[in-house]
């Protein structure tokens, strides 16, 4: 089975595959547009693991999405990583792969975290090579997501949006636009999110992340582990009227409930996004 | 140095120690204080995400220290040994030595040992499915030329010797474990991990069967092994062996 047998059509919901429900989802096949699973956690050469993402690519298409390749490494991009990636992508055939816009690694110490990058003509030269770089070993597009971040960089001398939109333009990636990391950027350094949505091309975007975040005294911190907020419900709203539906991801690490509370999570994007374009095309 | 490497150089060193946090200061916006604590939600993340990772190949050493003591142990050990790779999976290769310097669990001197043993789990876990392979072949090899056999062992296939009962320890703590939890710390174990299908066996090695598998698994030829395993353990059985081997898979071909 190949991600040509399971293309992702232009909308619909998916949600994060995770090893607690492995079981529940193989049985009960819920209708999902997609699953998404880290690309890191099947870096293996078999084992169950492995055999539950044959299981699941046999049903649904399937999405990777990197934690660990640390695009923006001032110093490298970590061949040997990229190397796993390929492997995985050529295995699975996925209907997406992404990445972040981030650091995480510098020196020969990795943080597997996604840090931030200053938004500078610097910064944009280097994720252009790198995302080319990337694009051409995958032999296909990957998507680039906009970060979470709780510190900004002085020098930046422009907005994330911006610099993610003139990447797609120079690199021909596309873009995973993260609602709840919007909202949480908004948050933490006071600008407002519906006017960044202007600065991207909608036909660049590829997916759309939902998820919760955890407020820690004045920051948003993105943990993945709660129901998407209502401003953050809102601000998707205005996504899917802007740029039309795109497909959505449900995403949730940690702390994770029942099957059925992603699954209504689902549910309210599905339905969001039809009403928000039947809206705009009114 | 370019500038990015330098900023990312000093985010580094700021994360990884605090007082270093002036130099990144330069770089950010908003006033020392502010930059102070929103480096340290990164500081938690990467001593979360060691302890997750750590948590996850070594289940069985969280549970005997416990989750609190254990993230300690996470964030002591990544300290010293910070992560590599973007591949957790990778890390904590060296947790054993790590825990058998540390000076707070010299109290459990077998606990590098069970942390061998978890890393074998650990790796046997995500390990190549063994190939199909008909037992028949070994029948088909002439008398003459069955010592020069070299086995091919099933991926994951490894021992872990312990002068401490680490099979048992390892046992009790496992999920669904329904037993008594005694344990006779006045013994010595091999442990044979395994994968069987998609699941890890652990199990405790005869000394004689040992001394075979260990150098079977290190590419030894059958009559050079078996020697060696006969020479220290009289009582070596090379054929009931190599019938539980093939039944369960252990074996998936013959090396050339």
């Amino acid at each position: 089975m190949s991600a040509a047998e399971h293309p992702l059509s232009g909308t619909g919901t998916g949600i994060g595959l995770r090893q607690p429900h492995y079981r529940e989802v193989f049985e009960r096949r819920p209708e999902l547009a997609f699953l998404e699973v880290h690309s890191e956690n099947f870096f293996l050469e078999g084992g169950a693991s492995m055999h539950a993402l044959e299981r699941a690519r046999a049903a649904y298409p399937i999405s990777l999405h990197g934690v660990g390749l640390s695009l923006g490494s001032a110093d490298r991009l970590a061949d040997e990583h990229l190397a796993k990636l390929k492997r995985l992508v050529d295995r699975v055939e996925p209907a997406l792969v992404s990445e972040h816009l981030c650091w995480g690694a510098v020196g020969g110490t990795h943080f597997n975290d996604l840090l931030p990058l200053p938004h500078t003509v610097q910064t944009l030269e280097l994720l252009a090579r790198r995302v080319d770089h990337v694009q051409s070993v995958l032999k296909r597009r990957i998507l680039v997501e906009n970060l979470s971040a709780y510190v900004e960089f002085r020098d930046s001398d422009m907005t994330e949006t911006a610099f993610l939109a003139e990447l797609a333009r120079r690199t021909g990636c596309g873009l995973l636009l993260d609602v709840n990391n919007l909202y949480v950027n908004a948050i933490n350094f006071g600008f407002d999110p519906v006017a960044r949505l202007a600065e991207l091309d909608g036909s660049a975007i590829g997916e759309v992340h939902l998820a919760g975040h955890a407020v820690v005294d004045d920051c948003l911190v993105d943990t993945h582990g709660s129901l998407v907020c209502d401003p953050v419900w809102a601000l998707y709203a205005e996504t899917c009227r802007r740029f039309g539906p795109k497909p959505t991801l449900i995403e949730w690490d940690t702390d994770l409930p029942a099957l059925d509370v992603l699954l209504s999570e689902a549910t309210r994007a599905n339905a969001l996004a039809s009403h928000a374009s039947e809206v705009a095309h009114a | 140095m370019p500038e990015l490497l330098a900023q990312q150089a000093d985010f580094a060193g700021a994360l990884r120690d605090r007082e270093r946090t002036p130099a990144v200061e330069r770089w950010l916006a908003g006033d020392a204080a502010l930059v102070d604590r929103r480096l340290a939600i990164y500081r938690g993340n990467m001593v979360a995400a060691a302890d997750k990772a750590l948590s996850s190949a070594y289940p069985v050493i969280r549970q005997v220290v416990g989750m609190e003591f254990f993230h300690g142990l996470a964030r002591e050990f990544q300290r010293g040994t910070p992560s590599t790779s973007g591949d957790l999976t990778e890390f904590g290769a060296s947790f054993h030595a790590f825990l058998e310097a540390f000076e707070h669990v010299q109290a459990m001197p077998w606990l590098g040992d069970l942390a061998r043993l978890e890393w074998a789990v650990h790796r046997a876990y995500g390990a190549a499915d063994a190939p199909d392979w008909d037992a028949a072949a070994l029948g088909t090899v002439a008398p003459d030329d069955q010592a020069a056999i070299r086995f091919q062992w099933a991926p994951g296939t490894a021992l872990v010797t312990s002068r401490f009962p680490i099979v048992r320890v390892w046992t009790i703590h496992q999920p669904g474990y329904a037993g008594e939890f005694s344990v006779s710390w006045e013994c010595t174990e091999t442990a044979l991990v395994a994968r069987r299908g998609f699941v890890v066996d652990v199990a405790e090695c005869a000394a004689g069967d040992a001394v075979f598998l260990e150098a079977s698994l290190a590419g030894a030829p059958l009559g050079d092994a078996a020697a060696a395993a006969l020479e220290r353990h009289p009582d070596f059985d090379l054929a009931a062996l190599l019938g539980r081997a093939v039944a369960a898979r252990l074996v998936c071909g013959l090396n050339p």
